[in-house]
């Protein structure tokens, strides 16, 4: 009952808010017709209502052939489908050439659903190789550096579980030895040819199942050997937690030891956060870091998950998109391992409606801090017929972080945030160069959506890194940038791997506001060193070697 | 989404650990607190669960404390804590795969959603560490009775009460057992034995209820079920239950209030259990205004009860007979042809009358 009047009072204040609402910082533009993506995601949606269906497939940004600008790939559900990679043509415009890439996995059998995607260097040749997860054989496809890749899983043994269902996946240096480790979310124990039903007896009423129902499953980490090979050290490491019903991962160094530590959004039961203790293992730190459940002890039900320092104390911080009436989580980084989860922050309730998937932080108007986009969309299609309140389709969500709070700007960035949509990857990069973030969400059972920054009326200067590991990996991924401007100091690190299914540009993008040199850019490398630059110009694509 | 609690006994829960015993750290002060207050002091479950978090928070790797928070949750009895319930509980198992009280909680949660197959498999996991432990044998007795064994079920029953004869689950659990086997006055005796030796729970009741209400001993069914809904007045199938046996009893004003209150505890009928409940109230709601004459009423409510399933023989029965006293006796016919294929025939007079019905409403063929 008390639940029923919040939902009342949010829905009475929500159009109010959107009628008073100042112009977005950013806008942006719906381009994915005059970009030539034709790719369309198929589910294999059925009337048995497999549980697979309704999670979607994720999307990447990967610069596969090295030429500056970040090419696009997407992940397809059903079995025998094929995946799409889209070459950038550096005009706006992309092709698509995943015949020629060898990428399509649309031969996996019969009874694979592909659901993720991660992208990283593993054999450090300098080519961004991509991981695609699976409900069934996980894929590696290693770049070959000439427009095409090949599967190497077997060798790699990086599969996983026959018949695991794979979710997130990312890539990161855990023991910092230069070489990507890769870590595997997995969801819970399904199988399609056990499906039970679920939902009322009668025609039209079956839903898909909760995955309270179905046992969850362990993570997996693959350690990176350095011969093309990796070993499961998921046991030996302490991250096979059996409770886990992984959908969503990041990395991020959250207690600036040195050492990236792991955080998993888990659906209906407690998120975890390993503490890399720098010896090849983890700790659970969730209970002490107050990170695994809502304000009240309660999980809720994770999706997408993504680290960043969102209120500059130089520490970074936790969001988690979540099941339609609970709030999305915003733990905030409060030193010494502890975290305060701001959930309720004002600004932030406007999401207790939406079911929220794919979610990136990142500086939308590059005026320095951290804003957050959320793509939305219920997994239960007939969700209307039990809860005329909710939705299957839903808009995305926008907030402009005003320091301190947060401000849904979402109905004044253009029509194409207007759009309902069944939401869930997410994935951000600059496609074009030209200073701005841009967007691209994978829809279930739909085309994709790239959404163009058309900018604002206060855009700032900016900077964009492209690392470039020696002693490290090849990308620099892990590496911990610290700018300092006439505004301030920024600390963020280069990591593409969060959200939901996805992965992101390579490239570390920096709002810089008002400032047009940074004074002082520190790189902490994964591998220890620290470089320093200073009186860097901005409004560049700078490219770092490590020394 | 509601995930409503199978018909499980709980009373095995206060014993489990009591009969199992633990194999933790007893030098750790503060879980030894918990543990004792855990099954002690319900009120102070919220209170346990801050402590076991605040232990799992210097200590993430003790299997204990995920035992005991596994537990506590379970306690809470809420849908929003039974996945966390299950995760705790196996990752205990996963640290310490000999902890025994462990899957016994697990193959609990597990006959909770309705999954007797997972619990079958931790009881058996449990069975390898503690052979012939008469606990583990009673709930799997019950687990295989929920797959539809019932000789199975009746032959563990009976193996855990040859180890201990005073064990109130086994007991049940063989009543159960019994019961689905048709040995409805067996069932009974096991079911009236367990409350007289201190088995007064609300899944004992609310069985013996109903087994005395299918022999026709309709006073002692109203005792039973009310005594089950004074346990747990929030668990609308014993009132459903209440409602049917006053109306057998031909009581049907007093038949109205149980009926009227179960309505207002049931859930959104998600689960199959919750959709058993609510097709169970219509189908008890549609024959009760079938008996005051109030057909269009009946008819709806029979509807409802037969488009929430399909299969359930008696909805389509009643409804044939709502139809032939509305004198629409072609629907009447496609009701009772689908009864009879799912085993529950109209009466014969009834019958007869449809047969003469539908002959009399027939055009007359050219001589």
């Amino acid at each position: 009952m008390r639940r029923a009047r919040a939902v009342l009072a949010l829905a009475a204040v929500a159009p109010a808010l959107a009628l008073t609402q100042p112009p977005a910082p950013a806008r942006f533009a719906d381009v994915t017709a005059r970009a030539g993506i034709a790719f369309v995601h198929r589910s294999g949606a059925s009337a048995d209502k497999r549980m697979v269906e309704t999670f979607g497939s994720g999307v990447a940004w990967i610069d596969y052939d090295n030429d500056g600008f970040p090419d696009l790939y997407f992940v397809n559900g059903a079995p025998g489908t094929s995946n799409a990679l889209y070459h950038n043509n550096r005009d706006g415009t992309f092709t698509d050439v995943t015949e020629k890439a060898g990428v399509s996995a649309k031969n996996t059998g019969p009874n694979v659903f592909k659901t993720g995607v991660a992208v990283g260097d593993y054999d450090n040749d300098g080519w961004l190789d991509l991981y695609v997860t699976a409900l069934g054989p996980n894929i590696l496809y290693r770049n070959n550096g000439d427009g095409t890749f090949t599967d190497v899983t077997a060798k790699a043994a990086v599969a996983g579980g026959a018949a695991e269902w794979s979710t997130s996946a990312g890539f990161f240096d855990f023991d910092r030895d230069g070489r990507l480790d890769l870590f595997v979310d997995n969801y819970v124990d399904y199988r399609t040819e056990h499906n039970p039903y679920c939902g009322p007896k009668k025609e039209g009423y079956r839903m898909y199942c909760d995955p309270k129902i179905f046992d969850g499953m362990p993570d997996r980490l693959f350690h990176n050997n350095g011969d093309g090979t990796f070993s499961d050290v998921s046991q030996r490491a302490g991250i096979a937690n059996p409770g886990g019903k992984g959908l969503g991962v990041t990395f991020c160094d959250v207690d600036r030891d040195g050492w990236p530590d792991i955080y998993v959004a888990n659906d209906t039961v407690r998120n975890f956060l390993y503490r890399n203790k720098g010896d090849g293992t983890f700790d659970d730190i969730t209970y002490a870091a107050g990170v695994g459940f809502d304000g009240n002890g309660k999980p809720r039900a994770g999706m997408g998950v993504d680290c960043g320092d969102v209120d500059g104390n130089g520490l970074p911080d936790l969001f988690v998109t979540n099941y339609s009436q609970e709030l999305n989580a915003l733990f905030l980084n409060r030193g010494k391992g502890r975290f305060d989860d701001a959930a309720d922050t004002p600004g932030l309730r406007s999401a207790f409606l939406r079911l929220g998937f794919g979610t990136k932080l990142f500086d939308m108007d590059n005026d320095g801090d951290l804003d957050i986009y959320v793509t939305n969309g219920h997994v239960v299609d007939n969700v209307a017929l039990f809860q005329p309140e909710l939705s299957y389709a839903q808009r995305d969500l926008l907030y402009e972080n005003t320091g301190g709070d947060f401000r849904d700007v979402s109905a004044a960035a253009g029509p194409a945030l207007q759009a309902e949509r069944v939401g869930r990857g997410l994935a951000v990069a600059d496609f074009d160069n030209d200073g701005r973030l841009d967007v691209v969400i994978s829809n279930l059972n739909r085309a994709p959506v790239l959404l163009r920054n058309q900018g604002g009326a206060a855009d700032g200067n900016w900077l964009a890194i492209r690392a470039k590991g020696h002693t490290s990996n090849a990308f620099g991924l892990g590496a911990i940038v610290t700018a300092e401007t006439s505004a301030g100091t920024q600390v963020r690190e280069i990591d593409n791997a969060a959200s939901y299914l996805s992965s992101s540009d390579t490239r570390l993008h920096l709002g810089l506001g008002r400032a047009t040199v940074v004074k002082r850019l520190e790189i902490l490398w994964p591998g220890g060193s620290r470089q320093v630059l200073e009186n860097v110009t901005a409004n560049q694509i700078l490219t770092v070697e490590e020394k | 989404m509601r995930l409503v609690r199978g018909g499980v006994l709980t009373l095995v829960a206060v014993f489990a650990l009591v009969s199992v015993p633990l194999r933790a750290q007893q030098s750790d002060e503060r879980l030894k607190r918990v543990t004792e207050d855990l099954f002690s002091r319900a009120e102070h479950v919220d209170a346990d669960i801050a402590e076991l978090k605040s232990v799992l928070a210097a200590d993430p790797k003790s299997a204990q404390a995920h035992m005991l928070l596994g537990i506590a949750y379970r306690a809470k009895d809420s849908p929003d804590l039974m996945a966390e319930a299950i995760g705790e509980l196996r990752q205990a198992v996963a640290l310490d795969p000999s902890l025994v009280p462990a899957y016994l909680y697990l193959a609990h949660l597990y006959l909770d959603l309705s999954r007797p197959d997972r619990a079958k498999e931790e009881l058996q996991a449990a069975l390898a560490q503690a052979p012939g432990q008469p606990q583990l044998q009673a709930l799997l007795a019950e687990c295989e009775r929920q797959l539809g064994n019932p000789k199975d079920a009746l032959d563990l029953a009976q193996q855990a009460l040859a180890a201990n004869a005073s064990l109130a689950e086994a007991r049940f659990y063989e009543g159960k057992a019994l019961y689905d086997l048709g040995r409805r006055d067996e069932a009974i005796e096991d079911f009236e034995r367990v409350v007289r030796e201190g088995g007064q729970r609300f899944e004992v009741y609310s069985s013996l209820g109903t087994a005395y209400l299918e022999t026709g001993r309709t006073d002692q069914a109203i005792a039973s079920l009310t005594d089950a809904i004074k346990l747990d007045p929030s668990r609308p199938e014993p009132m459903i239950q209440l409602a049917r046996a006053y109306r057998l009893k031909g009581d049907v004003a007093r038949a109205e209030l149980p009926l009227a209150h179960a309505r207002t505890l049931m859930g959104s009928a998600v689960s199959a259990a919750d959709q058993q409940v609510e097709r169970d109230w219509y189908v008890e709601e549609g024959v009760l205004r079938l008996q005051t004459k109030q057909l269009d009423a009946a008819a709806r409510d029979l509807k409802k009860a037969v488009d929430l399933d399909s299969s359930f023989g008696p909805g389509h029965r009643y409804l044939a007979e709502v139809y032939i006293r509305q004198g629409l006796y072609t629907q009447a016919q496609d009701q009772a042809v689908r009864a009879e294929k799912l085993g529950s025939p109209l009466p014969p007079d009834l019958r007869k009358t449809l047969d003469e019905k539908l002959r009399a409403s027939r055009p007359k063929g050219r001589s």
